[in-house]
């Protein structure tokens, strides 16, 4: 299924990989870098963001432009390396291109080269649902069917990098009249006027992913923006490779921090050395970490218990070292790192995001706790 | 003023957003938003947004609290230092702890285990039912309470996920911990055919298992298929009979534990069982299993039969899982592959033993080697000389109170087997091979002679 729909697309999009490492890692040590701090505080790079992806940061996962996960990592690692809240929008962009590519609804895949490439944006409003999903929380949006499609209601928080023009995957349960829920459907919603979207409360940093909440009041939403109905089979097959990407925000976030800690070295290393954490110790596990993630990069539409158990593995530990690397790097800058503009202090809340973004360090260990657990009769 | 005596009289209630978990309590109201303390819920306007993260009312839910969560007594975040680390609190687990505290007092020691880790006799399941046993009863001492004897830090529903031999980490569900020696000691898993799901079939391989089981068949006599007709499958169907319930057994071969005994033997197996009530029926592979709608299940096999029972029991043998094993490259062919000696496993640092290990190529789920395997390893893991594990096959014993069975000696499947003695009571027979006696096989019991010495199987 994952190549059914490739046969539409040429391989002329297919990015060479090596330009598109060094155009990616121009941009991530160049502009990116230098506007790190301004992104952090409100800035919402689309133009970066539109360079990126004409250097082909978005599209490498794509089955249409070939299937490759490790590339797509890559970029995001590089990315997130100078600026998390950025890894953080690549993220978005990533998955909602597999959203729009693995719907396999022709009115959505006929937009994935403009998604792909850069030249449009859109998000992924699927925290909800994810924990949802998960029993960890109720479903926030309720879909009633009506003639063509359906009625949705309720509101969606916290959904980053959409705006006027952009789009973003959301799901909602499907209540009968009784009230019952039957199944889930997902579905793409275009901010092309319809719903005016509200203003978050700010957050501690991060600022520029343009995070807003969606409320939407007998939204319609037709054949054409569906993604999947029923949803639960579609959530099943793109929960491993959603959760994979995420581990290039993570490498990404302690790849930067061991590049601060190095920065100090010189001047700092005689009395760095007396910390725990040291850039060696943190270079070690981390490449501990992407050797297990290279492994996981060929399959990421296994299935299999085993399979998914690895990547959650792997985006827990994530998640688990980008908070001590963030935390050891701003230890070896000390207070040069906790200037304002500095990345060490910035890198700490953007570790703090990654341990925190759903799916959270807590909910990974929850759902592997539950993978865990033979069953048994009831 | 009659609205004002209502809400006097009924209690404030709370009401939590489902978004963002702020919680609106009625007695307080929300000032900074124009909700002066009092306001009941229903009165609050439709446009009110949540102070934290802006949802409307409808957003919120009647808030009910939870129980608290049971706590485990590992800290939230385990303190990265060293020490010994060991997976699984099972009888193996818990026999290496003891055997390092025999020596050593000192060194941290860390067991992370899946369930309670309450220290009970596994074999002792097989035989639990009709003793009237319950799961509370057959616990010798509480995981806890062994915990605070024996000075070790209890990680207890807390499993291992993944293993980092170079950087001496094991990954669990409650975080990443450092160790300078591990013992994996996790058991082995039920393997459980396609054809039996797992939702509709008991396996008894642990205490909070058998308790689940216990409970229902206590009710009252109930019919009960076992599925899988080898050591463990044999004693739960005598046990299951003995407490009163009408028992089934399934099997692929005609005849049970017909792996492990000549056909004389396995006879008298069946015969015994029979007189206890027992149905065998042997030489029949299951097809499928469906729930009934009234909890009942129903058992095809393969050749048309179809046998209705309340529970089903799958007694179809056991698998190391590899996740631990495969996640630290560790060698794995049945088990984890370990030096026979020493036990130690094929990354530095890392040493199994009990049922997850294979030795030579083969599992050794038996009980009785595990206290010596449990004393190499404590004594390697403190950094003491031992003199090396010797590894034997015990002998294998069927718990029976009607036909005890006891096979000693390595028989091999091809081997010939000969009476040596035989009345109505007793089957002795010996396996020979190459001209010598390789297995010696006693089916029931002989006057004057006691040959149950050895250890039983796990």
């Amino acid at each position: 299924m994952n190549s059914a729909h490739a046969t539409n697309f040429s391989t002329e999009f297919w990015p060479d990989p090596a330009a598109m490492r060094a155009e990616v890692s121009h941009i991530a040590r160049g502009v990116l870098a230098g506007a790190a701090p301004q992104i952090d505080e409100g800035r919402y790079p689309l133009d970066i963001m539109g360079s990126l992806g004409a250097a082909g940061a978005f599209s490498p996962h794509l089955d249409a432009f070939g299937a490759r996960f490790d590339l797509a990592l890559e970029a995001m690692h590089e990315v997130s390396r100078s600026c998390g809240a950025t890894g953080f929008l690549t993220w978005c962009q990533d998955v909602c291109g597999l959203y729009l590519e693995q719907s396999g609804n022709p009115a959505l895949t006929a937009r994935l080269v403009d998604h792909a490439m850069g030249r449009r944006f859109g998000g992924t409003g699927l925290s909800n649902p994810v924990k949802a999903l998960a029993g960890i929380e109720p479903m926030l949006l309720r879909a009633r069917k009506v003639k063509g499609g359906y009625l949705v209601n309720g509101s969606l928080p916290w959904v980053s990098h959409i705006g006027a023009g952009q789009y973003c995957g959301a799901m909602a349960a499907v209540e009968g009249d009784d009230g019952k829920r039957s199944h889930e459907i997902m579905f793409l919603i275009d901010f092309d006027g319809c719903i005016e979207l509200k203003p978050c409360p700010e957050f501690s940093g991060m600022e520029g992913t343009s995070t807003w909440r969606i409320p939407l009041s007998d939204y319609f939403v037709g054949e054409d923006a569906m993604i999947a109905d029923p949803a639960r089979p579609f959530i099943a097959r793109i929960r491993a490779p959603f959760i994979l990407l995420q581990v290039g925000m993570a490498t990404g976030v302690i790849a930067g921090a061991i590049d601060s800690m190095r920065d100090v070295e010189p001047a700092l290393g005689h009395v760095n050395c007396f910390l725990q954490d040291r850039p060696d110790e943190i270079q070690a596990e981390l490449d501990e970490l992407t050797g297990r993630v290279a492994k996981l990069v060929a399959a990421p539409y296994d299935g299999g218990k085993d399979y998914l158990m690895d990547v959650i593995d792997a985006r827990a530990q994530g998640g688990e070292l980008a908070l001590r690397a963030a935390q050891s790097a701003m230890l070896h800058q000390g207070a040069r790192g906790y200037l304002r503009s500095a990345a060490p202090q910035r890198r700490m809340r953007e570790a703090q995001f990654i341990a925190i973004v759903t799916p959270a360090i807590k909910h990974l260990r929850f759902e592997l706790d539950r993978l865990m657990r033979e069953e048994t009769p009831q | 003023m009659s609205a004002t005596m209502e809400s006097a009289v009924e209690p404030w209630r709370q009401y939590i957003c489902r978004v963002c978990g702020l919680i609106y309590d009625e007695e307080l109201g929300d000032p900074d938003s124009g909700l002066a303390p009092g306001t009941r819920f229903e009165d609050i306007p439709d446009d009110w947004e949540c102070p934290l993260c802006g949802v409307t009312k409808a957003d919120f839910d009647p808030y009910v609290k939870r129980a608290a969560a049971q706590a485990s007594s590992a800290p939230a975040n385990p303190p990265r230092g060293v020490g010994i680390v060991v997976v699984g609190a099972g009888l193996a687990g818990w026999a290496v702890v003891e055997a390092i505290r025999a020596a050593d007092a000192g060194t941290p020691i860390t067991m992370v285990c899946g369930g309670k880790a309450d220290l009970y006799n596994k074999p002792e399941l097989s035989l639990a039912l009709s003793r009237g046993l319950t799961a509370s009863s057959l616990v010798r001492e509480s995981g806890a309470a062994a915990a605070r004897r024996l000075g070790v830090r209890l990680c207890e529903d807390t499993f291992a996920i993944g293993l980092a031999p170079a950087l001496r980490q094991l990954r669990t569900t409650r975080g990443a911990l450092l160790y300078t020696h591990l013992v994996l000691a996790q058991g082995a898993r039920p393997a459980l055919p396609a054809e039996l799901p797992s939702a509709l079939c008991w396996r008894i391989n642990d205490l909070a298992t058998w308790g689940s089981l216990q409970e229902r068949l206590a009710q009252r006599p109930q019919r009960v298929a076992i599925v899988g007709a080898g050591m463990i499958g044999c004693e739960l169907a005598e046990d299951f009979a003995r407490a009163g319930h009408r028992v089934t057994l399934f099997d692929r071969q005609t005849l049970p534990l017909s792996g492990l005994l000549p056909e004389p033997a396995a006879k008298r197996l069946k015969q015994s069982h029979a007189k206890l009530g027992v149905d065998y029926l042997g030489g029949v592979e299951i097809a499928r299993v469906e729930a009934l709608g009234d909890g009942a299940k129903l058992l095809e096999t393969r050749c048309g039969r179809s046998v209705t029972v309340d529970h089903i029991v799958a007694a179809t043998g056991l698998a190391t899982d590899h996740r631990l094993a495969r996640s630290g490259a560790l060698a794995f062919d049945c088990g984890i592959k370990v030096d026979p000696l020493t036990l130690a496993a094929s990354a530095p640092g890392v040493y199994a033993l009990g049922d997850c290990v294979s030795i030579e190529g083969a599992t050794c789920r038996f009980v009785e080697p595990i206290a010596r395997q449990a004393d190499a390893v404590a004594h390697h893991v403190t950094g003491r000389w031992h003199e090396g594990y010797r590894h034997s096959r015990p002998a294998v014993r069927l718990k029976s109170k009607i036909l005890p069975i006891e096979l000693s000696g390595a028989p091999c499947a091809d081997g010939e087997w000969r009476i040596i003695r035989e009345d109505d009571s007793f089957l002795h027979m010996e396996q020979w091979r190459d001209g010598t006696a390789a297995a010696s096989l006693r089916v029931g019991t002989a006057k004057a002679a006691s040959f149950f010495k050895h250890g039983a199987h796990a």
